[in-house]
């Protein structure tokens, strides 16, 4: 038997993983997507942390979806000491969550994955051909790290959004500086839908995908406190363990997840695919145009499902915006906590997909267990499914041409590889 | 002249140091242009194994393959450059150095299959290798970098700052947080260059510059602090968060823990 690196360093991610292909004579006997990126404990050093700091420490996991950890941390603190936040704090939330899926997308769309699609190793190389196009991306992903700057205070790791609302409400010269930036880049996310509904995608990773997704509530978005499932189910985030049932494997420094004995997936296609009912206007007419093209059995969708949420979430920012005007921004400071023995579980559909974050609190509110569950995480299993069939169906035209399209399997699912590793832990504390 | 060969390289962290340099939005294809991209993991598939002229590394050497890494690197490159905290002294994931042991966090994280990952504890890169220059922060600063770069192309030593944020403060004229509302601020220990961002926005300083090299008081931090009515584990708790493996940070640990020994005698 012949194991082989196929990919030992995969590009375009982030982080630090590989693909591993192991063949016998002209099957595939194993594929494995191992992790090597350092191990880094959250849930280990965040112990003994007082809570108004848990969530300064927590977003650190990863850079491209800090608002998203960084939510998910402020929440799951709010609901262990039962912090009602105001109407206005949950709409800028709904801001800047939308501003950070404007920024993810763009990203991984124009600069991480369409380079694959038009034969080039990176969005800089494509300037000679693509400059309007490149350019105009560039505006786009400002756009959304607008958000981040004025609502959380930078474009990484902003601060300004806490535990029990907002510590300075943005200025509404400069929502109408987002708002002005957004209507002008608009187009530009309407070119994502065409560029990515335009591409012939293969189907050699055509398989059976379960899938979740938060259930936003009545209209499309990224915040909630239920899971969808593909098969009907409806559960509670508190479920999560059950949801996920991690697992440490040998491979990777990333747990993996299964639900019902299978791996399932996480992020634009499950939530397009389970909440497309609660599309409306541009997106919900983008997403009729194409819905032969969103078929939820080729993962290779999800690229196609990121465009389409581009466009609602230009769209949703600008909608925020008016709501938030046409209310005045009121200085309203933070909610008081009292801290006390307790716990809480939050979940934001990040960009990627669900994301868990889990704490207990003793009587002075300090942390004694954390649990983490990154969507990459959850996805690692999925897309060695993913990758293992689209080997089977792909070696007979030799070992050589396996390469191209298992990385185009492995970006197409946006992996955030630094986020997946580290965290969570399934021994007997069961806690974190 | 022909342009230099940067390669931008990442071990441990949260990518957020190669992100903020994509982060550069209005200005980042004309940097780009000028510099020869030999390596940008996260945003191009061109990896040429050459040598380098200036060596961009962010992350933390966390494992034996983050070392290793780390050796090749420093081998091929005239200069390196460790940009953000992680690359510096650890970041966030070195907090516990010195307090619980590795062994102890592998179990805490992944039962009882420690013997699966090759880690280390977590330090930055100048334990190991000669390095050239740090640009800190959690995250670098997009003005910063860019900076750098530039200053750099001129063959010029980039500025880093050595004074603490609170000069950033009274530069803008904002009010003193820890002084005058009692907010456990710690400007005053971390290095500046942020433009007092927290401070501006009603934030005490959670210090994600790090401590100012060789220049930090920070038993004057933790006194002016606890005198505001915070205790000791909360303070020490948060001096670790960017300054665990910070020497000025460790030299107070180290007396503060030597102290609470004695006190308990």
């Amino acid at each position: 038997m012949n194991k082989e690196i196929l990919v030992e360093h995969l590009t375009r991610v982030e982080g630090h993983g590989r693909i591993e292909v192991t063949v016998d004579g002209s099957k595939v006997k194993d594929i494995k997507l191992p992790i090597f990126e350092g191990p880094r404990f959250f849930e280990s050093f965040i112990k003994g942390v007082k809570y108004d700091k848990v969530p300064d420490v927590m977003r650190r996991i990863c850079a491209i979806c800090t608002a998203a950890h960084n939510l998910a941390s402020i929440r799951a603190i709010e609901k262990a000491f039962k912090v009602e936040v105001t109407p206005q704090t949950r709409l800028l939330r709904d801001l800047l969550i939308n501003g950070e899926i404007v920024e993810s997308h763009s990203l991984h769309l124009f600069f991480l994955a369409l380079p694959d699609y038009l034969g080039y190793p990176d969005a800089v190389s494509m300037i000679g051909k693509y400059e309007k196009e490149v350019k105009a991306a560039l505006q786009l992903k400002k756009a959304g790290n607008m958000i981040h700057n004025v609502l959380s205070g930078r474009e990484v790791h902003g601060m300004n959004d806490r535990i029990g609302g907002f510590s300075t409400v943005p200025k509404e010269e400069d929502l109408i500086k987002i708002k002005k930036a957004m209507e002008d880049s608009r187009a530009t996310a309407e070119l994502s839908v065409k560029l990515f509904s335009s591409l012939d995608i293969a189907n050699f990773a055509q398989s059976d995908n379960t899938l979740m997704a938060l259930d936003p509530g009545e209209k499309y978005g990224y915040l909630g406190d239920h899971v969808l499932i593909s098969n009907g189910e409806r559960r509670s985030v508190n479920d999560y363990r059950e949801l996920t049932n991690e697992v440490v494997v040998k491979h990777s420094t990333a747990k993996h997840s299964s639900y019902k004995g299978s791996p399932f997936m996480v992020g634009a296609l499950s939530r397009v695919s389970l909440c497309k009912d609660r599309l409306y206007g541009a997106s919900k007419e983008l997403y009729n145009q194409h819905k032969n093209k969103l078929d939820q059995r080729n993962s290779l969708n999800n690229n196609l499902a990121q465009a389409i949420e581009l466009v609602h979430s230009v769209d949703r920012s600008i909608e925020d915006i008016n709501i938030l005007l046409s209310w005045g921004l009121k200085r309203e400071g933070l909610t008081e906590i009292k801290p006390k023995e307790g716990a809480g579980v939050a979940a934001v559909d990040a960009p990627r997909g669900i994301l868990y974050h889990d704490y207990t609190f003793d009587e002075n509110g300090c942390i004694t267990k954390a649990n983490v569950i990154t969507p990459t995480a959850i996805n690692a299993a999925n897309i060695e499914k993913d990758l293992r069939v689209s080997a089977g169906n792909l070696l007979s035209q030799g070992k050589e041409n396996l390469q191209e399209p298992l990385e185009l399997i492995v970006r197409a699912y946006d992996p955030c590889i630094s986020c997946a590793v580290h965290l969570v832990k399934v021994n007997s504390i069961k806690c974190v | 002249m022909s342009k230099p060969r940067v390669g931008i390289y990442s071990l441990t962290g949260c990518a957020g140091d190669q992100l903020m340099i994509l982060n550069l939005e209005d200005d980042l294809l004309d940097i780009l242009d000028k510099l020869s991209i030999v390596a940008f993991q996260e945003a191009s598939s061109v990896k040429k194994d050459e040598e380098v002229d200036i060596a961009l590394v962010e992350g933390s050497v966390s494992t034996k393959t983050d070392l290793k890494r780390l050796e090749e690197i420093r081998k091929k490159s005239n200069m390196v450059i460790a940009i953000g905290d992680c690359a510096i002294g650890g970041c966030v994931q070195a907090m516990r150095n010195g307090e619980t042991t590795l062994a102890e966090k592998m179990r805490d994280v992944y039962g009882k299959e420690e013997e699966y990952f090759d880690v280390v504890e977590p330090y930055g890169l100048s334990k190991y290798v000669k390095v050239d220059l740090e640009i800190p922060g959690c995250p670098i600063e997009t003005t910063e970098i860019r900076q750098a770069l530039l200053s750099l192309l001129q063959g010029n030593t980039p500025d880093i700052k050595d004074y603490p944020v609170c000069v950033e403060c009274k530069r803008n004229e904002y009010p003193c947080i820890l002084v005058d509302k009692g907010m456990p601020c710690l400007g005053p220990t971390i290095t500046a260059g942020c433009y007092a961002r927290c401070p501006s926005l009603d934030i005490d300083c959670v210090g994600c510059r790090g401590p100012i090299k060789g220049e930090t008081n920070a038993a004057e931090g933790i006194r002016t602090i606890e005198s505001k009515g915070f205790g000791e584990s909360y303070i020490v708790n948060r001096l670790r968060f960017f300054g665990a493996n910070s020497e000025e940070v460790s030299k107070v640990l180290k007396t503060k823990q030597i102290n609470k020994l004695e006190g308990e005698i």
